[in-house]
């Protein structure tokens, strides 16, 4: 039937609108106006101002802030300012913007308010996973269905008889709402509802696309949500098209709007310091050769907070440091021992391609049932604990059989939260280690596949192991190499997961570490390897281990090391402690804390009551593409995510390529999702962690309930209320490589290419080949070369001696 | 454009100082460096905290002296300082102590932190007044106050409609509690002549009976309003507006005001033993129905709030029985543990599969045996160190309600085959007898310390009714077992409908979120 497919499109186009939000549990950071790359970004930000109501510049205090604080140099601000037809000096247009900012008034109609009220009440019966004993009725029927079945009951929806009249098949009841308008406005009045409730229908959105087990178990589509609440919209009497454009259509005319000028010109300042840094390094690495073999080379995850260990690993010892992305290049679906479900620890621009089960290491059998003993234990205690708090007759004389206990409790996370640190420590020391006993089963079987084949085989494996490699242009191996990938470690967080390995999709990158450290130990795949032209020598033992970047320790997984290596991991343990010391120190300092920074780290860790228990990714601004000797001078504050990479092992540009279509549309979304939540933290955000009410275990409400939020916190943003930390700047890549290299790649990929026209991100080269110059990515595959007159860090500290005479 | 070069340049210097310092790095150039934040502490906040500290240490020396038999100490008419007061002292200023640090790191940043500040501390100082209260004036002027200041807090964040709304819609449910109060005090004073809460209770035989009923049914409305009971706990399942450390306050101190408005005046609630019975039901009706409603909730504090409910019904029960020191007993150990539920609310996000895993095997004869020993031990064990349940009164509603608990986790161990055998048959005896235990020290403390309260110690009749509340907690636990009532979606809509906070307090357009 043919208005069946139009449905169908139309709310596909409409669905554009509302970015995919992913479950609280497992956070993936997406650009929230992703459907909207397609447009220029002031466009883009216009554009989700109108059906969104959010804002898509920082305010006129935070430009003024970063103004004030000579974030923004004043020649490259009156340039931009001039070049956009804005002569006014930047004073005056600060003052502008305010003005501007202020003029905003919002409206609320009632009857959608109650629409929207129902409409959570459901959303969130339906859509919950696992948090209420009684879930919603008739749910594996799905959305429409269970609506159909349960809500006639509802005293509070007019009329409520007539749900059970609904037809039975969703596109029906919204053909039937929609009699009265023409097809063609079908898509607007779809993006309308769609709009209303973003946070609910983005995770719908999602949950419907990804099709994961609660999806399988309790259907939900768009069409069936929308048939709904129009069916609600109709009964409330509540307005079911948009209110025409109020003639608003100051954008239009194609003039670039202020802030954007504004913006660019921070995000020019930050990034010709940088740029002006690294061309300087490139001449000194064309200079030197390659050095002496390292006494262990550790590859850390691209993550900006890996700069900082970086920099103390490296100051330890004779430590050779590289980036890769932390799921270790292997797309799988990890199913932990101890998990109740498989994660994807993979970007999610990838779909798993494998699924890679625990296994229980050999010749552990004792420990590996005193361990089995162990988590059952643990698990039955917290479900009697759970079981006797949710029966009606048995949860009151459990309060207060154990009511001194929560006292004793209370006290002890509250006033001394050091100590429970220790504590968590002491108890983790004297039970079996997870990654002693357990480890990811690698090895291909045929006999246990699910959707997704079980294990790799050796073409795989090599394959794995040789792009990593490739990739950041690897050709020397120390007698040590080290995968690390990373996790946080907080108490009391619902947002723990945005914490952890973005390239894992918000997971810990522990275990994609060890898979990749296995392929590399097997035997045959350094066969196959040496046949690729990447000889790995005999002595050379692969780690895996991870990084805890809220106390920046670095624990080990060296239970099978050989004999040969165990004096080399005894002085890697040894020089690592030594490392975290000092990132930790740095890290403390970021956050403003004294005092011992080790006690303060630990503290943080285990504080039920710390909102800022690390920095996470806040501050990022640059995505540097090149050798580690580019930036091994530079301080550059956990700012920039750093990828391996070296051109002259790259001549056909594959691993080029490699790069900028994947870690880089990646970190550009963690970018985006941190300039979005900084600059309307109500809209792209989820607000103060203060008044979070966590729901479904999908996502936060702010306060009693409502839409959902599921964007990162304010307390992740700003270092107080009125005290930014985050510098909400869109990413600043900079290629190592020779120009036309990059033409190429950016040729082949016209979606790379669009989100750099349309100003989604910044892309910078140093090309080598050409005097080590700079050349700035304009538009259309044209390149500028960055001004030698702009005024650089360098000339800064040369002009201003007496202030760096101590340094 | 000197001047800002200085800026820069010295934010660089900074950070290469700490490096050498740190790890002995060669100097790094610094690129972009971050501000650092200044981490400044507000000197309201930490002043505040180490007065109610001082506070706690002073009560708890009140409260040693007490229990040493010193006191009670009065100041003529308008206070006494007696067992109730001197535990309910140690309470409040316990919980607020651990609100205060809290929300030291927890609100650190916050805009208005020493507005908040100011709240808990004050409302911290009333409700040592409202405890300490003779007067019946003052008492009331404390209970107005305390409403007042915490319809505040729910509103703390000032700049978002739902959370003024939220604090309107509490702070006409306070008001309304107020004037129940107001209005069955003055009737007790219109007709005895007593300005105190002493007085009233000496004075008591001189009024009618009806004007006393009259005043304890306008006393206990007073009380089902402060402690949520339902019906009046729409005020509590939307005060999630409230920042987090606020509402453990609420759940640990302000509800709990219900029970001590009761013990206060006991001789004029127990007057009557219909009344009392009624009382009793009404607390099981809430205890019941505020678990049930708890079993449709999605949001965490949203069923925190539900089952508090049903545990402030439970504990105006235990005070409808009879035993007015199991309801303090209970409000203090329930307040301990709903606070620190409030506290760990973040951590409670799980990534959970649809597929529910409780296959549990058989119990098996040996298994069964050791399951009723157990719970029978649990009972005998609670009825010995507590004295409930040895006569034939209504205290056996309570030691079933035990026996019940101790059979419930005793079984769902022992048909856990993975588990070792000594945890499937040792945990539960070994974990839940001294838990019994250490209840019933704090029941005999706090029960001891109300024994000198007028009209506190006489506990009910065993009557029908009271089989009829026992038989409704067995029913209801059976009920649950077996999910039965999950039968009926007319059942299902009316708990969600009855826990959802009225519209204009739920945020639904984020956008209209905003801190200030």
């Amino acid at each position: 039937m043919s208005t069946d497919d139009a449905i169908h499109e139309s709310i596909e186009t409409a669905a554009q609108t509302v970015g995919a939000r992913w479950p609280l549990h497992s956070f993936v950071t997406a650009n929230p106006l992703s459907g909207f790359e397609d447009q220029p970004f002031h466009e883009a930000v216009a554009a989700a101002a109108d059906t969104l109501g959010s804002d898509g510049y920082p305010d006129a205090d935070v430009f003024r802030r970063a103004w004030e604080d000579g974030r923004i140099d004043p020649d490259v601000l009156r340039d931009t300012l001039r070049e956009h037809g804005y002569e006014s000096e930047p004073e005056a247009t600060l003052d502008r913007m305010a003005t501007a900012e202020r003029a905003e008034a919002t409206e609320t109609a009632t009857a959608t308010d109650r629409v929207d009220a129902v409409l959570t009440k459901w959303l969130s019966a339906f859509l919950d996973q696992g948090q209420a004993k009684w879930p919603m009725p008739e749910r594996e029927d799905g959305f429409y269905d269970a609506f159909r079945a349960v809500a006639r009951h509802d005293g509070e929806i007019p009329d409520a008889e007539a749900i059970a009249e609904l037809p039975d098949c969703p596109l029906d009841a919204i053909r039937e709402q929609l009699v009265n308008d023409p097809v063609g406005e079908w898509p607007e009045i779809f993006e309308f509802h769609l709009a209303a409730l973003p946070g609910w229908t983005g995770l719908l959105k999602q949950r419907a696309d990804d099709g994961d087990a609660w999806q399988s178990a309790y259907p939900i589509t768009l069409a069936g949500y929308l048939a709904v609440r129009l069916t609600l919209v109709d009964l409330f009497d509540a307005p079911r098209t948009p209110e025409a454009a109020d003639g608003d259509d100051a954008t239009a005319d194609g003039a670039v709007p202020l802030p954007e000028v504004w913006l660019t010109a921070w995000e020019a300042t930050y990034r010709s310091a940088l740029v002006a840094e690294l061309t300087d390094a490139s001449e000194s690495v064309a200079a030197t050769d390659e050095g002496d073999r390292p006494d262990a080379q550790l590859v850390f995850c691209i993550d900006t907070r890996s700069e900082i260990i970086r920099r103390h690993v490296e100051a330890a010892g004779d430590y050779e440091t590289h980036g890769y992305a932390g799921f270790f290049g292997v797309p799988m679906r990890y199913e932990g021992h101890d998990a109740a479900v498989a994660v994807d620890a993979c970007p999610p621009i990838l779909a798993p391609q494998h699924r890679i089960a625990d296994r229980p290491t050999d010749g552990e059998g004792s420990r590996h049932a005193e361990h089995d003993r162990w988590t059952a234990t643990r698990e039955a205690a917290e479900s009697v604990i759970g079981r006797l708090r949710s029966n009606a007759a048995t949860a009151f004389s459990y309060v207060e059989s154990t009511g001194a206990g929560y006292g004793a409790a209370l006290a002890a996370r509250t006033l001394v939260p050091g100590r429970v640190h220790d504590l968590v420590d002491a108890v983790d020391d004297r039970t079996p280690d997870d990654h002693a006993v357990w480890e990811p089963a690698v090895d291909h079987d045929p006999d246990h596949a699910h959707e997704l084949p079980a294990g790799l085989t050796v073409a795989e494996k090599t394959e794995y192991a040789a792009t990593a490699f490739e990739l950041m242009g690897w050709e020397q191996f120390a007698r040590l190499v080290v995968f690390t990938g990373h996790a946080s470690q907080t108490a009391n967080n619902p947002f723990d997961a945005s914490l952890d390995c973005g390239a894992c999709s918000g997971n810990p990158g522990g275990p994609s570490a060890r898979v990749l450290a296995a392929l590399c130990n097997d035997e045959a795949v350094r066969e196959r390897l040496r046949d690729r032209g990447i000889d790995v020598p005999e002595d050379t033992y692969f780690l895996a281990g991870e990084h805890n970047t809220t106390t920046d320790e670095i624990e080990l997984y060296a239970d099978g090391v050989p004999e040969t290596h165990a004096e080399d991991v005894r002085q890697l343990r040894a020089d690592l402690e030594n490392a975290r010391a000092g990132a930790a120190a740095e890290r403390a300092d970021d956050m403003g804390a004294d005092g011992d920074a080790g006690r303060e780290t630990h503290r943080r860790a285990a504080d039920w009551a710390e909102t800022r228990p690390e920095w996470g990714l806040a501050g990022n601004a640059g995505f540097v593409v090149g050798p580690r000797e580019l930036t091994d001078g530079l301080d550059l504050d956990a700012r920039a995510f750093l990828h391996s990479y070296d051109w002259t092992t790259d001549d056909e540009g594959d691993a080029l390529e490699g790069i900028l279509t994947g870690p880089m549309v990646v970190t550009q979304w963690i970018n985006a999702q941190y300039y979005f939540s900084t600059v309307d933290n109500a809209v792209f955000g989820s607000g103060s962690k203060v008044t979070h009410n966590p729901v479904g275990n999908v996502g936060v409400y702010q306060g009693n309930g409502g839409d959902l939020l599921t964007g990162l916190p304010l307390q992740s943003l700003m270092a107080a209320d009125d005290e930014p930390y985050h510098q909400p700047l869109r990413l600043s890549t900079v290629v190592h490589a020779p120009v036309g290299r990059v033409t190429d790649v950016l040729a082949d990929n016209p979606s790379v290419t669009e989100l750099l026209d349309n100003d989604w991100l910044h892309l910078t080269v140093v090309d080598p080949e050409q005097e080590h110059r700079a050349f700035h990515y304009t538009e259309d595959l044209e390149w500028t070369p960055v001004d030698e007159q702009a005024p650089t860090v360098p000339e800064q500290t040369a002009t201003t001696t007496p202030s760096t005479a101590d340094d | 454009m000197t001047d800002h070069c200085d800026r820069v340049c010295h934010a660089g210097s900074d950070r290469s100082e700490t490096d050498q310092t740190m790890t002995g790095q060669t100097q790094a150039t610094t690129v972009g460096q971050l501000p650092t934040p200044d981490g400044e502490d507000s000197r309201v906040a930490a002043t505040l905290t180490r007065l109610v500290w001082v506070l706690c240490v002073a009560s708890i020396g009140v409260l040693a002296l007490r229990l040493r038999g010193g006191g009670p100490w009065e100041l003529d008419g308008l206070v006494a300082v007696d067992g109730l007061t001197a535990v309910m002292w140690v309470t409040v200023t316990f919980v607020s102590g651990i609100v205060h640090s809290y929300s030291r790191r927890y609100m650190a940043g916050n805009r208005t932190i020493d507005r908040f500040f100011g709240r808990v501390f004050a409302f911290t100082l009333i409700v040592m007044v409202l405890v300490a209260a003779d007067a019946l004036a003052l008492f009331v002027a404390a209970w107005l106050a305390m409403g007042l200041v915490m319809a505040d807090l729910i509103g703390h964040v000032d700049g978002w409609p739902q959370a003024r709304a939220a604090a309107a819609l509490s702070r006409r449910y306070f008001l309304a509690s107020t004037a129940a109060l107001a209005v069955a005090l003055g009737t007790l004073w219109w007709h005895t002549g007593a300005t105190t809460v002493s007085g009233v209770a000496s004075a008591l035989g001189e009024a009618s009976g009806t004007v006393v009923l009259f005043a304890a049914t306008a006393l206990v409305l007073a009380a089902m309003i402060q402690s949520a009971l339902v019906p009046f706990h729409t005020w509590l399942v939307s005060s999630m507006t409230a920042p987090t450390p606020a509402s453990a306050l609420m759940h640990a101190g302000f509800v709990n005001a219900g029970g001590v408005l009761l013990v206060r005046f006991a001789p004029v609630v127990t007057v009557d033993s219909a009344f009392m019975l009624a009382v009793a039901v009404v607390g099981a009706t809430s205890a019941l129905s505020g678990k049930l409603l708890k079993t449709v909730r999605t949001d965490v504090k949203g069923k925190l709030g539900c089952s508090t409910v049903g545990q402030m019904g439970f504990m105006i029960m235990q005070a409808g029985l009879g035993f007015f020191g199991a309801a303090v007993t209970h409000l203090i150990l329930h307040g301990f543990y709903k606070g620190y539920q409030f506290l760990s609310s973040g951590s409670q996000v799980a990534h959970e599969s649809p597929k529910s895993t409780t296959a549990t095997g058989s119990a098996g004869p040996l298994g069964a045996v050791v399951i009723a020993a157990t719970a029978l031990a649990g009972g005998v064990l609670f009825a010995a160190l507590t004295g409930k349940g040895t006569k034939l009164d209504s205290g056996l509603v309570l030691t079933l309600l035990v026996v019940l608990t101790v059979l419930h986790a005793a079984r769902d161990l022992v048909t856990r085959s993975a588990l070792p055998a000594s945890v499937r048959y040792g945990a539960v005896p070994l974990v839940a007898l001294p838990a019994i235990g250490i209840y019933a020290a704090v029941y005999g403390t706090i029960d001891g310390l109300l024994g000198g309260l007028p009209g506190v110690g006489a506990t009910a009749e065993l009557t029908v009714a009271h089989g009829l509340i026992a038989a409704a907690f067995v029913a209801t636990y059976l009920a649950i077992e077996r999910g039965a009532y999950k039968h009926s979606q007319r059942l299902y809509v009316v708990l969600l409908n009855a826990t959802q906070p009225p519209s204009e307090t739920q945020l639904t357009a984020t956008e209209e979120y905003n801190e200030y």
